[in-house]
């Protein structure tokens, strides 16, 4: 591939958050009833589960502000662009930028807006800021794209929990920030390597503000259409793509790895009639550690593939530069395949993020305390006017949060979501 | 071939993605859910099925039957066409 004449542009800095509690997810599914003789196909193991007093937005800032704060005064000031991305807003209008702005406290000439298409709006916003910055308007400005998501449906009514069994014990909750800039240390765009694939199609949906709705062999269905041809389009225009040897490693939209595993023996069958042990072990050595993080918070939606990306640049060997390619599917649907080059410098500037350690720190729910959550009689509904929120809910939980700065939801007074730094 | 002989392929596709079904008995009535097979497996046998007949079409054209019998029926129907 030659994109070496391009100017550089792509991920600086990233940071992923994956909340203060989880769940053990087999213990889920064993609580359900649900008969899953082959659970370890899934590849799942615990997804984290958002708190009543933390929202979207403490997600958000929560995994922004360790790349803010690294930031000098004039580095700061050069965040021009702030973009969300998520299928769990708040408010109809107003974007959780906004929020983001304020509680990072960024410069006042900045585009503030948030992008929706369901798991592919990380990839999109990306790609928005990725173009800003090669279209050359403001030389030297930086983009804050922000991908915040989680999953609070069962609270609708009693009958939610039946209509979302089928995504319950994948769906997960968690943030990823990420610093894209002409200095791109961690994720190294190739501009203008990329592939889509988009139709519409019914196959999950969020028809409501708490409720979630899908068939799960439709998105499946569609999830493996897209993977097939947003990557012959990015082949069509990336001279010499080969899917075997052009990428070190692949990250796939992940609503859990046991769908991962079966796009990629699709792709290996329908492109190079590849048999059962080169695909397992070619699976294994490729998208394996792309599952790090994901098999730990669950489906963080827009931010899943950027989770599988940093699990890939946090663990695998770097010594000689990686290139990846990433593949994005959102439901309705529209998908992406691009990629980009990883080495040992955005290694080493990931690490210090320690977001494995802080997965590990998180307060391990029982299945009552989460049914209690579920229930949702202390969340704060969408289109609430006046709240006050009671971080008293679950002392163990609250006292995880005395380890670094978090932000937590405190009231909402008029509508407008007030927050605190803990 | 006749719808019959494409649900054979699917019951053989199935005992070859779900070993556990070897012996368990299978027909056109039956649903892939109900025999304890999970969606990715589903998917699995679908194309399975799709390169023994040497179909290509998209995936989610073959999304609505209920059961094996009427899955067969919609991939006759495609390869017709």
């Amino acid at each position: 591939m030659t994109v070496d004449a391009t100017p550089a542009v792509g991920i600086e800095a990233m940071n992923v958050y994956g909340g203060i509690a989880s769940l053990d997810v087999r213990e889920l599914c064993t609580h359900r009833g649900l008969d899953m003789p082959r659970f370890e196909n899934l590849l799942m193991q615990e997804k984290t589960v958002a708190l009543p007093y933390e929202d979207p937005v403490t997600f958000a800032v929560n995994a922004a502000r360790p790349v803010v704060d690294a930031l000098t005064p004039e580095e700061k000031a050069r965040i021009e662009l702030v973009v969300t991305c998520t299928e769990s807003g708040l408010d109809f209008g107003k974007s959780l930028s906004t929020y983001l702005h304020h509680y990072l406290d960024l410069p006042g000439n900045c585009r503030l807006f948030e992008i929706k298409q369901a798991c592919y709006s990380g990839a999109a916003g990306l790609q928005m800021a990725v173009n800003f910055l090669l279209s050359g308007t403001s030389p030297g400005a930086k983009a804050l794209v922000v991908t915040t998501d989680l999953s609070r449906f069962a609270l609708a009514d009693a009958n939610a929990v039946q209509e979302w069994a089928y995504s319950e014990p994948s769906s997960g909750a968690g943030a990823c920030a990420m610093l894209v800039s002409g200095t791109p240390h961690v994720f190294r765009i190739d501009p203008g390597a990329y592939g889509n694939h988009a139709f519409e199609v019914m196959d999950t949906c969020r028809p409501g503000p708490d409720t979630e709705a899908g068939d799960a062999d439709l998105s499946l269905m569609a999830y493996l259409d897209c993977c097939e041809r947003a990557y012959k389009d990015y082949a069509r225009r990336v001279e010499g793509a080969d899917f075997r040897e052009t990428f070190g490693y692949l990250c796939f939209h992940t609503p859990f790895g046991g769908m991962v595993k079966g796009a990629h023996r699709h792709l290996m069958r329908k492109l190079y009639k590849a048999k059962p042990p080169e695909i397992e072990a070619d699976f294994a050595a490729r998208l394996g550690p792309s599952l790090a993080y994901g098999k730990r918070v669950g489906n963080t939606a827009g931010g899943s593939i950027f989770l599988a990306l940093a699990g890939v640049v946090d663990t695998v060997d770097l010594t000689a530069p990686q290139r990846v390619g990433v593949f994005s599917y959102g439901s309705g649907c529209c998908s992406e395949f691009f990629s980009g080059v990883v080495s040992a410098d955005g290694q080493a500037r990931l690490r210090t993020m320690g977001i494995s350690e802080a997965l590990d720190r998180r307060y391990r729910l029982s299945i009552d305390e989460y049914e209690m959550l579920l229930k949702g009689e202390s969340v704060v509904r969408f289109g609430t006017r006046d709240a006050t929120l009671d971080h008293g809910i679950l002392p163990e939980a609250w006292a995880r949060f005395q380890v670094g700065q978090h932000l937590v939801l405190d009231a909402v007074v008029g509508y407008h979501r007030k927050y605190r730094w803990v | 071939m006749d719808s019959d002989s494409i649900v054979d392929i699917i019951i053989r596709q199935i005992r070859d993605v779900v070993p556990e079904l070897e012996d368990h008995p299978i027909g056109r009535a039956d649903a892939m859910a109900d025999l304890g097979v999970d969606s990715v497996e589903r998917s699995e046998i679908i194309i399975a099925t799709m390169e023994e007949l040497g179909l290509d079409i998209p995936m989610v054209k073959l999304h609505g039957p209920r059961n094996i019998g009427e899955l067969a029926d919609l991939l006759h129907a495609k390869r017709a066409a």
